[in-house]
């Protein structure tokens, strides 16, 4: 598999936000398979809990747009926005306009939509670290 | 102090199997999980007890599942173990709480494990439930 053997070069870590708990398993699952360190929350309010933590290194966030509480995924951006400045964060949605949506409150605009294509969410998440390189 | 709880019925050798980790406080969920896997185990994890069951019902190649007792939902840890035994009596069962009260048998699992985690203490409880062909 071309995108893991590239990716075990890394040992980024990426916060997968997901509610929906067999997408949550396959997308983490496979993100570890690549390589990558994968830290599961399964709400938005899991993932403040852990963005937090400064002794907890994130390197990128992949969240669902639709999640059930207070804190959705738009929120989760906006939050990642004004407080963790640098860190890059991908929005997961069905609807496009959602998505669309979602690209306006991250400043790259990085969103994806359902269902998860691994391989996808891989790529996006390798360039959006290697762009983060000085 | 972590406590592993002899089993009654040690049971049979189990395939390498994945660990289903239960846990609603994501912090500790995550340390949890994190141990396992520098372990050499593989981890699923579960944030209540419905996704828990979601992830049993998926046939996700669970060999056993490590739940902590008091989780928000319509079960807690002790409602899933019984969940379990009654379906999968297969799976191994390990229920931890800082609540040693609720931790006394008999119940519906393998071993119980005290609050706060003694992390070599919860991986020779693993080891030992998952026995030699259980090993990562």
């Amino acid at each position: 598999m071309t995108a893991a053997t590239t990716a075990n070069e890394t040992s980024a870590t990426v916060l997968v936000v997901e509610d929906e708990v067999l997408i949550r398993m396959v997308i983490s699952e496979y993100l570890r398979h690549c390589g990558y360190r994968v830290i599961e929350a399964a709400s938005g309010d899991e993932a403040l809990v852990v963005l937090q933590q400064p002794e907890i290194n994130v390197d990128a966030v992949l969240s669902d747009v639709q999640m059930p509480g207070a804190i959705d995924g738009f929120a989760l951006a906006r939050w990642v926005r004004n407080n963790r400045p640098g860190l890059e964060v991908i929005l997961v949605g069905s609807p496009t306009r959602a998505a669309e949506a979602a690209g306006d409150l991250c400043e790259s605009g990085p969103t994806l939509s359902k269902p998860y294509d691994p391989q996808v969410v891989v790529n996006r998440i390798k360039v959006l670290l290697a762009q983060r390189k000085p | 102090m972590t406590d592993c709880v002899p089993a009654d019925n040690p049971g049979e050798k189990l395939d390498p199997a994945a660990i289903l980790v239960v846990e609603d406080e994501v912090l500790i969920r995550l340390m949890i999980a994190e141990e396992l896997r520098a372990a050499g185990y593989v981890v699923l994890e579960a944030a209540d007890t419905d996704e828990a069951m979601a992830v049993l019902q998926a046939d996700a190649g669970i060999g056993l599942v490590f739940t902590d007792v008091r989780m928000p939902g319509v079960l807690d840890g002790l409602g899933l173990a019984r969940w379990v035994r009654a379906r999968m009596p297969h799976l191994k069962v390990i229920v931890a709480s800082a609540d040693q009260a609720s931790l006394r048998g008999p119940g519906s699992w393998d071993a119980g494990m005290t609050k706060p985690y003694d992390i070599p203490g919860v991986l020779r409880c693993v080891r030992r439930l998952l026995g030699a062909s259980g090993e990562p």
